[in-house]
């Protein structure tokens, strides 16, 4: 057992890539015995991969890992157990079949001969749940339980494993209010029983409330670590933001028409409410926000995939009936969803057919495709797009993420939409190729687009946007202007509650 | 208290009770139903299903099938009946260590494709339902076999009773189900079947060996299936190279009415034996009534599409309140 203030965890320099993406640069953390640390950063600061290491999903490519005075053995999760360390998931994965008291103790379950003694898993589980102050039946299938519930199953399993360095990846994200209050009170728990524990979040005020220690990453890097007593809000924003903005294509100034896109009121309970806004042609309206506050489903639901409650779509001044994209389609409206793969492409299809997908429809001479011109639309817009690839048949797998993105992007364009939906468009793709993207959208504005895009990536939010308006739990935040917006702005409004003052 | 309530939820306990209901209702149309040949003609047309049903469980609560069972059935008892014709004197022992051994190892053959090469247990599990009976057609070169043939003392098992009430063969059903229930609730391996088949990825992260779970599995089921061989020469007394044709599909069907979900991770061999046994009672309600035996079929597909609707409907429900308490803790 380890007592307080001992260095529990120490990790070093840490270097990660994938592929030709750097994910960790110089990556640093140091966590001791009966603290909350709080590790935070934007979107692709490496928070995650620095979680993932410790899990053993992923082996660091360099520097240095301790646990109390040994090397941490990477590369396998089970490894991760056996040396005390609990990775928590911002969606625990339990078995929904099977009852709280097993979820805890799968593959370890206590044994009276050899049997196993059902009645002790349930009242070790049960008092476990108890000095986490969460007293839910054990008996019950996990089946249901709210992801709250969920987590503090996970809690009690890493606690029963004799974890001392507990890691929560953004816990807070699916939790309501009330939620995240009982989560803390475990986590305080926790931390008095001399655990480590790690809190990943994007919610500042939570950071603010709950954490003894904060480390700032940035790009991949280390930027600070402070006790939270010496530091507050704008210092920790300001070591957040300050990427690099040079690298992005610089947006032109494009005429801004009318307005061809309307949103009134957009509610969904679910996900979310009263959401207003205009985009008008030649115009690039950015939705910012955290990931989880509802800006895909807001896109989801302009574009007909899913129903709203209460609300209007209006194109063009015209009502659009929900919930058809075929009406969406015939009001030349375009989606690129953020998962390209699983939404956007069909992956083992060839380039052409995928480029030519949605335009059928033109290309087609009565019941059979003209393959001909399926082969001119297809060049035409490898040229126009710059996709790299060798011969149109192949299937799309085989093009790297950047030239995935601009398959969609050029099915999508090959319709010639009015109002174009991107959501995250240079997710996982390289710097090169971003720009390139973000030239495309740019040109698409200058054709005189409405141009809606959400993105987590706030260079990216503030290079592009004509506009900036920011979701945050569902609701519309605030909106900013081209020349008011700043990063700091768009955190604060994103991650906090109160006013950044 | 809560031992009991938790009882009335289960779905062998709500089982039961329908078979018990359907057993009443047959019994006040036909009331030889309810004497004791009554009751031991019904067990003893339930056996070879019953038995089949606690092999296929372990296989589909880990989300694959095993189709080739009935197939493997024929074979064994094919293969039985051409052993004893050529051995005379082979008495019934023989037969229960042989028909097993001939099962392992068409359960050896899935074991390998499935969880070996890691091919969908569906198409490998219809591909293996036709070679072994592609075998049986080669190796009985339309021989067939009688009574005389097989060993006495296995076909006298027909007539042997315990308590009066029980046969023989559901006898070894009844403790089959006991053992293999026993160990899918108190071992740590039979566990590890409801956690892979109720979230796989997650199995794999809880260090679960999948690959040795679901090889056994296939392994015991075809243990099973060479035990129905035995089962079907106790019962018919003659085998030819159609024996037990087509009757894969109504054990997936007594499996999945008896409450083991067909999408893996819940399920008892106990309420897949139930499943079994009421379906059979429904057939013999329907016989009782004088419904012509054509419709048969028909109303095992509807009883099959009944539970698999009970069971969507319950799941509906919860997931509606689900998102009805996702959208009051939003507001």
């Amino acid at each position: 057992m380890a007592s307080k203030g001992d260095l529990l965890l120490e990790m070093v320099d840490l270097q990660k890539r994938f592929g030709g993406a750097v994910a960790l640069r110089s990556a640093r953390l140091s966590v001791r015995a009966g603290e909350i640390h709080a590790l935070i950063g934007e979107n692709g600061a490496g928070k995650t991969t620095m979680l993932k290491i410790l899990a053993g999903v992923y082996v660091p490519e360099g520097g240095s890992i301790r646990l109390g005075g040994e090397d941490f053995r990477a590369g396998s999760p089970f490894a991760s157990i056996s040396q005390g360390i609990a990775v928590i998931c911002q969606e625990p994965s339990l078995f929904p079949d099977l009852s709280l008291a097993e979820n805890v103790f799968i593959g370890r379950q206590p044994k009276r001969g050899v049997a196993i003694n059902w009645k002790q898993a349930q009242s070790d589980a049960e008092r476990l749940f108890k000095e986490l102050g969460v007293p839910l039946d054990s008996k019950r299938q996990a089946r249901g339980l709210s992801i709250a519930d969920q987590q503090v199953v996970e809690i009690a399993k890493a606690l029963s494993m004799d974890a001392n360095i507990i890691l929560m990846d953004e816990p807070t994200a699916a939790l309501s209010a009330s939620e995240v209050a009982r989560l803390m009170t475990v986590m305080r728990a926790l931390r008095d029983s001399n655990k480590g524990v790690v809190f990943v979040s994007h919610r500042l005020d939570e950071v603010f409330a709950i954490s003894d220690h904060v480390t700032v990453l940035r790009d991949g890097q280390f930027v600070s670590e402070s006790p939270i007593g010496k530091t507050n809000l704008q210092s920790v924003i300001k070591d957040m933001v300050g990427r690099e903005l040079t690298e992005l294509f610089p947006k032109g100034k494009h005429k801004i028409g009318e307005v061809v896109l309307e949103v009134e009121g957009l509610t969904n309970p679910a996900y979310f409410r009263d959401i207003s806004l205009k985009v008008r042609s030649g115009e690039i309206v950015a939705l910012a926000g955290l990931v989880g506050s509802g800006r895909s489903e807001v896109a989801r639901c302009i574009f007909g995939v899913d129903q709203y409650e209460s609300g209007t779509v209006k194109v063009r001044g015209q009502v659009q009936k929900p919930g058809s994209t075929k009406k969406a389609l015939k009001n030349k409206i375009a989606l690129v969803p953020e998962d390209r793969r699983q939404q956007g492409l069909f992956m083992i299809s060839p380039i052409s057919n995928n480029i030519a997908m949605q335009s059928f429809g033109d290309i087609a001479r009565r019941l059979f495709i003209n393959f001909r011109k399926e082969r001119d639309l297809t060049s035409t817009w490898k040229e126009r797009l710059n996709i790299k690839f060798n011969d149109a048949k192949d299937p799309v797998e085989r093009l790297s993420g950047g030239n995935q993105q601009k398959t969609v992007l050029a099915k999508w364009l090959a319709t010639n939409p009015d109002i174009l939906i991107i959501d995250e468009p240079t997710r996982g793709i390289d710097v090169a190729t971003k720009a390139e993207v973000h030239r495309l959208i740019d040109q698409a504005a200058a054709d005189g687009k409405a141009i809606l895009m959400i993105s987590s990536e706030l260079p990216e939010v503030l290079g592009m946007a004509d506009r900036v308006i920011v979701m945050r739990e569902g609701k519309q935040v605030a909106e900013f202007s081209r020349s008011e917006v700043t990063q700091e702005k768009v955190i604060a409004a994103a991650t906090t509650s109160k006013k950044a003052s | 208290m809560s031992r009991f309530s938790g009882l009335l939820r289960g779905r062998e306990f709500s089982l039961a009770l329908i078979l018990v209901v359907a057993i009443g209702i047959t019994g006040t149309i036909n009331p030889r139903f309810l004497t004791g040949d009554g009751t031991r003609d019904l067990l003893t047309a339930t056996a070879i299903v019953a038995l089949l049903t606690i092999g296929m469980t372990p296989i589909v609560i880990m989300r694959h099938i095993d189709l080739s069972v009935a197939s493997t059935v024929g074979l064994t008892a094919w293969l039985l009946a051409d052993y004893s014709a050529k051995n005379p004197g082979t008495n019934a022992l023989t037969m229960f260590i042989l028909g097993p051994l001939i099962g392992l190892g068409a359960g050896l053959l899935n074991g390998v494709l499935v969880a070996g090469l890691r091919l969908p247990a569906l198409v490998v599990t219809i591909g293996t339902l036709y070679i072994i009976r592609g075998i049986a057609y080669v190796v009985s070169n339309s021989v067939d076999y009688n009574a005389q043939e097989m060993p006495q003392d296995l076909l006298e098992l027909q007539f042997k009773t315990y308590f009066g009430l029980i046969p023989f063969t559901f006898m070894l059903v009844i403790i089959g189900v006991i053992l293999v229930g026993w160990y899918m609730k108190y071992t740590k391996a039979g566990r590890d079947c409801y956690a892979i088949g109720s979230n796989p990825p997650a199995a794999d992260l809880a260090g679960i060996n999948v690959f040795r779970r679901t090889f056994v599995a296939f392994l015991f089921s075809g243990f099973m299936a060479g035990l129905g061989g035995v089962f079907y020469i106790i019962r018919f007394a003659q085998v030819d190279s159609t024996a037990f044709y087509g009757q894969e599909l109504g054990i997936v069907a007594a499996v999945v009415i008896g409450g083991v979900a067909i999408f893996g991770g819940a399920g008892t061999p106990v309420g897949a034996a139930i499943g079994a046994l009421l379906v059979q009672t429904i057939q013999g309600a329907l016989a009782a009534l004088g419904v012509a035996p054509f419709w048969k079929q028909a109303i095992n597909g509807t009883l099959l599409i009944i539970a698999i609707y009970v069971d969507r409907v319950i799941a509906r429900r919860s997931e509606k309140s689900l998102l009805a308490q996702r959208i009051r803790e939003r507001a």
